[in-house]
């Protein structure tokens, strides 16, 4: 039952069911971007950050288009409402590194500027974090090909 | 054209009940005519949407029926629900759910058919008043009598018998029990036992595993486990064969069954309610009936008194098949006429409350909309030929007699007040009893000019 399933709790807003359905789609069909891109988010909603992470790296390096071109209304993307409420709290968060880093993620399904924006500055929390880094530079070159293509 | 050339999609179009399908990722990939018609909506303007973004029900979220489904394994039947229209109504509807799945038995999509249950909804709210319990219409002793009971069993999870004639009702209680009930949440089953053959009964109430016999390729809950935690409602259950009783007094006992072709013991936690037509005690002893299944089944018995036992609740029936027909037909009848009402009050009702409905609807069906009331021509001829050898009200007049049964009671007193144009004073003088006694037989036979 589990991607459908998953999907559904996706649909509903139940993260954690949605995750633990999701994974285990995930170990049937790996390569599924489609349920890698749902799995970020609820892992990140669940409080599961290292395994957002262990997500979103691959799915970048693979391709940006599947996150970056996902469409809210379309694919039902519940990222628009999930900042609004994070940077309404923003003061309340403590570790600005992870806060940022949420953040930097999170926009990626909606605008890429302002991906890059949040992790430049969970950059400045950790400057040495080479992981960071290279997010940093696939979303600059990913931008960098679409300016010279709109050009 | 031939029904296996038949393209799906015309057939699908062809059907009554909206219906829609979803792919993995809950995007409409199939909307049929019936569905356009009832939300609105163009084909076009959904297929690859969001049903949730479509339908906008509040159980998208909470009671998702693919979700349900999904996540229980078994079907939805007859669910209620709500949906929004794309002019922004909320229409109410009741839907049955299933998931498709692929060959490697992977959900690959959910099918959802509905229909728009407004009608009923305006008939329920409108025909709430105190001649009704949970839909029963009762205006007698006998009526109240087995309302008062279904309150007092409503804590109960014990079984319960239903006998009467047919169309008594029996269904109807039926559900009052299940509406009051602590289960009436959980799912409310309904089994015919009569109209399946002894195998598909036994596969239809326990289930079946894929082999199990030719046509079962593959595995299906029965209906005790769709059941579970719920209702299970066996509607002439006499006609059980009498194999298939010993199963079911093991479920009774134990809770517990195996589906057919397997070895494997479910148990199930389900409350029974099963009605019959037919007298159990010359069932049984003719054999065709087990004893100790007709105890089991037998620790609430309720009787329900045919039609012809219960006169005074033919006006109130009557009102409500009426009112019932005039929105569904769309014409403005009120009323019956008197002499049809007499007449109505007269007959032997071996049909009971089914054949009253027919009649009346009979009736409607005769009756032009610029005359809102039925009269005794427009009656089927049956009823109005059973007429002429019903006069007891002449005979009673004759003799002045308040004694005779509630409904010949009814039509003396009816046709004397007529007689006198309803002058109460004159009618007590010529029955010879006093006037309050008169009007206390009046309100006692609900008798209304």
């Amino acid at each position: 039952m589990s991607e459908m399933l998953g999907n559904q709790y996706f649909l509903a807003r139940k993260f954690v069911q949605a995750a633990r359905e999701l994974e285990k789609a995930l170990l049937k069909r790996p390569a599924s971007k489609k349920i890698r891109r749902k799995l970020i988010i609820c892992h990140l909603q669940s409080g599961e950050m290292n395994r957002a992470i262990e997500l979103f790296v691959p799915l970048i390096e693979e391709n940006i288009d599947t996150i970056a071109k996902s469409d809210p209304m379309f694919d039902d993307c519940p990222c628009p409402e999930i900042i609004y409420d994070l940077e309404k709290q923003a003061r309340i968060y403590q570790d600005l590194f992870s806060y940022n880093l949420k953040l930097g993620i999170l926009w990626l399904y909606c605008d890429v500027d302002k991906s890059i924006h949040y992790f430049r500055m969970s950059e400045k929390s950790n400057p040495e974090n080479t992981l960071i880094k290279k997010i940093i530079s696939l979303l600059q070159e990913y931008q960098l090909k679409h300016e010279q293509v709109s050009r | 054209m031939g029904l296996r050339e038949a393209p799906t999609d015309d057939i699908l179009d062809s059907i009554g009940e909206g219906l829609f399908t979803v792919d993995v990722n809950f995007k409409i990939n199939y909307f049929n005519r019936a569905a356009e018609t009832i939300t609105g909506y163009k084909r076009e303007e959904v297929l690859g949407r969001l049903c949730k973004h479509i339908f906008q029900s509040n159980q998208c979220f909470d009671k998702c029926p693919i979700g349900r489904v999904l996540e229980s394994g078994k079907n939805i039947y007859d669910m209620e629900s709500t949906i929004r229209n794309k002019n922004g109504t909320v229409t109410p509807i009741k839907l049955n759910s299933s998931i498709l799945k692929n060959e490697d038995d992977e959900p690959v999509g959910g099918v959802v058919s509905f229909r728009d249950i407004s009608d009923l909804e305006i008939l329920r709210n409108k025909f709430t008043d105190d001649n009704q319990f949970y839909g029963v219409i009762g205006h007698s002793k006998a009526m109240h009598e087995i309302f008062e009971l279904i309150e007092e069993i409503a804590d109960s999870d014990a079984t319960v018998l239903i006998q009467g004639d047919s169309g008594t009702g029996k269904e109807m209680v039926a559900n009052a029990i299940q509406m009051r009930s602590q289960r009436k949440k959980m799912p409310y089953i309904k089994v015919n036992c009569s109209v399946f053959t002894p195998q598909l009964l036994a596969s239809e109430l326990f289930g079946h595993v894929k082999g199990a016999f030719t046509g079962a390729i593959k595995d299906r809950a029965g209906r005790f486990e769709v059941a579970d935690k719920g209702t299970l409602f066996l509607d002439e259950v006499a006609e059980m064969p009498t194999q298939m009783q010993l199963q079911l007094l093991r479920v009774l006992q134990e809770g517990t069954f195996e589906r057919v072709g397997e070895s494997k013991t479910r148990k199930v936690d389900v409350r029974v309610i099963a009605a019959t037509n037919k007298n159990l005690k010359e069932e049984i002893e003719h054999k065709r009936f087990r004893e100790d299944l007709y105890y089991r089944l037998n620790v609430i018995p309720i009787e329900i008194p045919p039609l012809k036992d219960r006169p005074e609740d033919i006006p109130h029936l009557i009102q409500y098949f009426i009112k019932k027909f005039a929105l569904l037909y769309k014409k403005n009848i009120q009323d019956i006429d008197d002499q049809a009402l007499d007449l109505l009050l007269n007959y032997s009702w071996p049909g009971n409350i089914r054949e009253l409905e027919n009649i009346i609807e009979y009736g409607f069906a005769r009756t032009r909309d610029n005359n809102n009331v039925i009269q005794l021509d427009k009656l089927p001829p049956s009823i109005r030929k059973s007429s002429v050898n019903y006069r007891v009200s002449d005979r009673m007049l004759e003799k002045s007699d308040l004694t005779g049964s509630v409904s010949e009671q009814k039509v003396a007193i009816r046709q004397m007040l007529e007689k006198h144009r309803w002058n109460k004073t004159r009618v007590a003088k010529e029955l010879g009893i006093g006037r309050s006694t008169l009007w206390r037989k009046i309100k006692q036979l609900d008798i209304e000019e």
